[in-house]
């Protein structure tokens, strides 16, 4: 019995030992040789912090809200993106825009405004009808709020906030990014509209070559033939379909955060956004310059819907010929004489 | 004119039906992401 006991003792005394050693290894680890605590002993080490570096990952910890990606408590990845749109965008979009104006304003200096040569004739032909015309202007119009509000987005703070305050431009912003939001719908529906109805007239053709040999009329005072629309046309035309497209998908995948993809894919969609988008802008400052006090005559095409009959044959010989083919040489004297748009 | 006008109030109808549906879709953010407790 005494044996029994002997044995019992050992036992629980070894579990005792075994225990103590168990809680008491976490506590020694907290502390330094010399003894005293180390309060860093357990936290993130650097080697795995250079691991995930290089892998490109993050690092997590815990949380209780239902939302697990607040768990994230460092993404490197994230401080290149942060970067980008801080510093780089804001160099790609300032060169782009500003160059463009300066481009434009130092064209217009030099050139000058691309005359109508032969003068107005009083004939008027039928350039754009109405609904090409609207949605000509429901996507313009709504590619400027997109433009002011988007460019609010990337040079706002910088630029805009020291000179409204905090206040105002908080609302301003909030107003911007909801007007940003919602006009991207009518926008996209106008780029899709105006690839279907200028399509047939926007492949790129042999008289394209020879209009750009020729400096398009722009550069120079010599007139190139061209169909309906001329390669500088074109060159807008597609444009406007693949860069309107891209920024409208770019920006569904941020206006929907975590549908399609994660946070390295959304960083993605909002550096294609943006690129595309501050390019875009450029590219419309100079179609904006050539359709209004760029060129004479030109604004009235979608002004109005006509042209004059001196207009189409300088700058659009080609069409012209083919209206003229199947209408009949009579029937553009039948619309009324506009007032040139100077 | 009567192009543009047109097309102004036919982005509006589009802006505010899109706005609409948005709105049946998802949540604002403090919604979104985060509970109706409170942490203290």
């Amino acid at each position: 019995m005494a044996r029994l006991f002997a044995q019992a003792r050992f036992i629980i005394g070894a579990l005792v030992f075994v225990l103590a050693l168990a809680v008491a290894l976490p506590a020694s680890a907290q502390r330094n040789s010399d003894g005293s605590v180390n309060p860093t002993a357990s936290s993130v080490k650097e080697q795995q912090l250079l691991g995930t570096l290089q892998r490109g990952g993050s690092i997590n910890g815990r949380v209780s809200i239902p939302d697990q990606k607040s768990a994230n408590l460092i993404h490197p990845g994230g401080r290149d993106w942060r970067h980008f749109h801080e510093v780089t965008l804001r160099w790609i979009g300032g060169i782009a825009v500003l160059g463009m104006l300066i481009v434009l304003v130092a064209f217009y200096l030099i050139r000058g405004q691309v005359k109508l040569e032969s003068g107005y004739s009083g004939r008027r032909i039928v350039r754009f009808n109405a609904f090409e015309r609207a949605v000509h202007w429901m996507t313009a119009t709504c590619f400027i709020i997109l433009a002011i509000t988007g460019l609010n987005i990337t040079f706002g703070k910088p630029l805009l906030l020291p000179l409204i305050g905090e206040g105002a431009f908080a609302d301003w912003a909030q107003w911007a990014k909801y007007a940003h939001n919602y006009l991207s719908f009518p926008f996209a529906v106008g780029v899709f509209c105006i690839f279907l109805i200028w399509i047939a007239g926007n492949i790129p053709n042999k008289v394209d070559v020879e209009w750009v040999k020729r400096g398009g009329g722009i550069v120079g005072h010599d007139h190139p033939p061209a169909y309906r629309f001329n390669a500088g046309q074109k060159m807008i035309y597609w444009v406007v379909v693949i860069g309107g497209t891209l920024v409208a998908a770019s920006g569904y995948l941020l206006m929907f955060p975590f549908y399609v993809t994660d946070i390295q894919g959304m960083q993605l969609a909002q550096t294609v956004h943006a690129i595309i988008a501050v390019l875009f802008v450029a590219a419309m400052l100079a179609h904006i310059y050539i359709g209004t006090i760029g060129m004479e005559g030109a604004f009235e095409a979608m002004g109005e819907g006509t042209v004059d009959h001196n207009f189409a044959r300088e700058h659009h010989a080609l069409w012209l010929e083919q209206e003229m083919a199947r209408t009949g040489p009579n029937e553009s004297q039948r619309q009324p004489m506009a007032t040139p748009a100077e | 004119m009567k192009s543009f006008l047109l097309a102004c109030m036919a982005a509006v109808i589009i802006a505010t039906a899109a706005g609409f549906a948005l709105s049946t879709v998802q949540k604002p953010a403090d919604a979104a992401y985060s509970t109706t407790g409170v942490r203290l």
